[in-house]
């Protein structure tokens, strides 16, 4: 077997301390069937061709390059062996710039240390056996899991694009919390205005024909790899058809039962048909059948004989289905939930009348909400004085010890809304930090701080602030960071939840096989580098479910996931599949199964038919964890087999 | 315990060959960031470049030391830093099994080191490097090949 060896100088960086003429002195003897060959600059382009002619002339069997660092130009220099015929897996590189001629001053030594480690190289590298990376026909539809503005943001760009796009929501209606906000800070823009125009692209704009939109659906179970995946989605029955319903609304008021609605925060009644509320999109009834008297045995037409459309529109006989969906990546954005403010009873949530979370004041202020925008408790006066209490459950190490990123902005929106609905009404903050950073967010805070009936109040602690019932309204006590105490009697006191993970998102992590943090929001590869990667090739995050974040991120986060998509997802192209990986032989495998549960990745399953375990080789990262853990030694390292790191370290240790 | 089997010091003249297990993506950037430094340290460290400590198989360390390495030094991610999320645990877990079963080899503990180095601790890797080949030369060959 033929090993070329080739030194680069490297300009004097290496031949300044290495001296290629020692180097081959030191090696005769240990090594037969070795040349070696001086290269100047060899990741030049000059450096690159004469690598690639000799290589050819020469037709090594195995190659050595003694270089720089592997991390450097390994890739390189493998593109090389490629275009010259040989295999590049058939190649080690030797690091003698990084590790030996720039530490070692002493040219004997490092010329030494340099020979020691080319003859580890030499030795391993007659054992590799050439490998080939797979190739795999990617398919270029894509999965969205949440229709909040991250979500749909995605899907639109995807579709602009060309890509065909199915959106998953779990609720009857698209467009996630802004569509349920009157406005939207810091420019006071209408929720719904502004998402509208995205929501109308969506359903019935040019691309509309290539989203698939799926409410009342759930991901229950993912498979597969990137470029590869099948999701297998459970869509519930809205007993309302959505090609046939032209949204007119006969059906609702004839319906004769009525619970309390969930999308205004149960502060008014829906029927069992309905709209969560009015210009929700789709504008397609949904059908609660846990409401409907039909499914308790009676025998109720009243809706469907109000159809004007037809009797087929509307269907108590539907059913829930399973469908599945070939896709090649998938975009979480399923937004976040809201602490529960009840685990914090002295701020009497849920226990004294007029204390609110704030987003149940946002549909108060919604004039699509429960009391048409009017700024009034049912059975209450119009309020004169608001607290605004900030921090509930943020910014406080015993809950959630990061700041939530979205308080203060809707906090001091609720400021401008009071002063305009009703001047004059004294609106009270209490907060433990202020955080509205951003060109246009600081504004509402410059806004809300010249409210001349607006105080600012800084607390230390949660347990510094007690609401009690002061005759039918709530009564604010603080102490605040001077220590000094205080009283407000307010009509409404305005809590602002952290915003908490989702309720769904460890499951559908779990489904996945995607990471969530300490938190449990989705874990990102790289906060700062990646944030809107997964830990899992192919899965996308956007939104609030990776970490609090207000409607412009979500947005931009969105794009940035159609964006990997377009980029590493390309139609018609092959996925490329490193070769580095580990395998099981078969053969030998005892089923133990105790690779499968050191594999970071998931990447080993058990086939139970033949009780062996078996590495999916596109999951798996080459890690060679498994490879070492392996009580029965059958798995292969590829690369680094057990063979070649002996052989290494005799090489070396020779 | 037993002693080591080793002989003593010899003083002057003893190199000490050591392995050094490092993973792909801090250790071995790190040992690169201090070649980028350009900061000498002994030449006593052959590094055995691996994808993720959790590679290395205790295995490899008893034969580096049959063929003659008088240390051996594994270096890897910080916690939670692992480029392939818990390699390093596993490796950390693995040495500290296996330092137990050197002693019952006598080979001292001191000649099996595990270290955290990242991608940007080249300084921090040239004082471990120095460290270790410092204790090996102290505690000697591990066997007489004379």
């Amino acid at each position: 077997m033929k090993v070329g060896i080739y030194f680069c100088s490297c300009g004097t960086s290496i031949s300044e301390r290495i001296s290629s003429a020692r180097l081959m002195e030191s090696l005769h003897g240990h090594t037969e069937a070795v040349y070696l060959e001086a290269i100047d600059f060899m990741c030049s382009e000059e450096g690159k061709a004469a690598l690639e002619s000799n290589l050819r002339d020469n037709a090594p069997d195995r190659v050595v390059i003694a270089a720089c660092s592997p991390r450097d130009h390994e890739p390189t220099f493998r593109r090389v062996l490629a275009s010259a015929g040989v295999n590049p897996y058939l190649m080690q590189m030797v690091n003698i710039r990084e590790q030996v001629a720039w530490v070692t001053p002493d040219p004997a030594r490092a010329t030494e240390k340099a020979a020691r480690l080319i003859r580890g190289a030499v030795a391993r590298i007659r054992l590799h056996q050439p490998l080939d990376r797979q190739e795999l026909d990617v398919c270029p539809e894509v999965l969205v899991v949440g229709a909040g503005p991250a979500g749909l943001k995605a899907a639109f760009t995807l579709a602009e694009a060309g890509r065909r796009v199915t959106v998953v929501e779990k609720s009857p209606v698209l467009g996630g919390l802004p569509v349920r906000f009157e406005e939207i800070a810091p420019t006071m823009e209408c929720g719904s205005c502004m998402l509208e125009p995205l929501l109308g692209e969506i359903l019935h704009g040019e691309h509309s024909g290539r989203i698939e939109i799926r409410t009342l659906a759930e991901v229950v179970d993912v498979v597969g790899f990137h470029g590869r995946f099948t999701a297998r989605i459970r869509q519930s029955p809205r007993y309302v058809s959505s090609e046939l319903c032209v949204g007119c609304g006969e059906c609702i008021p004839v319906c004769p039962v009525s619970a309390t609605n969930e999308f205004n925060c149960g502060l008014n009644e829906r029927k069992a048909i309905d709209v969560p509320f009015p210009g929700a999109l789709p504008n397609v009834p949904s059908l609660d059948a846990h409401t409907c008297i039909r499914f308790r045995g009676e025998d109720c037409q009243a809706c469907k004989a109000a159809c004007p459309v037809g009797e087929s529109v509307i269907d108590h006989a539907q059913a829930a289905q399973m469908i599945e969906r070939e896709v090649g990546a998938i975009v979480v954005a399923i937004g976040a939930s809201l602490y529960d403010c009840r685990k914090l009873p002295d701020l009497g949530y849920g226990r004294i009348g007029g204390v609110l979370t704030a987003l149940d004041f946002e549909r108060i202020l919604a004039s699509n909400g429960p009391t048409a925008g009017l700024l009034q408790l049912a059975g209450h006066e119009s309020p004169d004085a608001v607290a605004i209490i900030h921090c509930v459950g943020s910014l406080d190490v015993r809950r959630n010890d990061y700041c939530s990123a979205v308080c203060c902005q809707y906090a001091f929106k609720f400021n401008h809304m009071i002063e305009t609905k009703l001047p004059g009404t004294k609106v009270l903050h209490l907060y433990k930090e202020i955080a509205v950073p951003g060109k246009h967010e600081s504004s509402i805070l410059h806004r809300a701080r010249a409210n001349p009936n607006a105080a600012f109040v800084r607390y230390g602690d949660i347990q510094d602030i007690r609401v009690s019932d002061s005759a039918g309204n709530p009564n604010v006590a603080y102490r605040d960071t001077t220590g000094s105490l205080g009283s407000f009697d307010a009509d409404i006191v305005v809590l602002c939840p952290a915003v908490v993970p989702s309720d769904s998102a460890a499951n559908l992590a779990a489904t996945m096989d995607t990471n969530c943090d300490r938190f449990g929001f989705f874990e990102e590869l790289h906060d700062r580098l990646d944030a809107g990667r997964s830990t899992v090739r192919g899965i996308y995050l956007a939104g609030a479910c990776q970490s609090p974040m207000d409607i412009q991120h979500a947005m931009s986060q969105g794009a940035a996931a159609a964006g990997y998509i377009l980029s590493g997802l390309v139609e018609g192209k092959k996925l490329y599949v490193e070769p580095i990986t580990a395998s099981i032989d078969a053969e030998r495998c005892s089923g133990c199964r105790v690779c499968g549960k050191v594999c970071p990745y998931k990447a080993i399953s058990f086939d139970a038919d033949k009780e062996v375990s078996v590495v999916n080789a596109v999951l798996c990262q080459g890690c060679g964890t498994c490879v070492a853990a392996c009580p029965a030694g059958v798995i292969e390292g590829q690369f680094f087999t057990d063979r070649a790191i002996c052989a290494e370290l005799a090489g070396v240790l020779e | 315990m037993m002693p080591e089997i080793a002989i003593p010091p010899s003083g002057e003249g003893f190199e000490p060959k050591i392995i050094g297990f490092l993973c792909n993506w801090c250790a071995y950037a790190g040992a690169d960031k201090a070649g980028t430094f350009q900061t000498p340290y002994p030449p006593n460290v052959y590094v055995i470049r691996v994808m993720c400590t959790g590679r290395i198989d205790p295995q490899f360390v008893m034969r580096a030391y049959e063929l003659g390495a008088d240390g051996v030094i594994i270096l890897g991610c910080h916690p939670g830093d692992c480029h392939y999320k818990e390699g390093n645990y596993r490796a950390l877990q693995r040495h500290r099994l296996l330092v137990r079963l050197l002693k019952q080899f006598g080979i001292a503990e001191d000649r099996c080191r595990f270290e955290f180095v990242s991608a940007s601790e080249g300084t921090r890797f040239v004082s471990v490097i120095t460290s270790m080949v410092e204790t090996v030369r102290a505690l000697g060959p591990l066997r007489n090949n004379q």
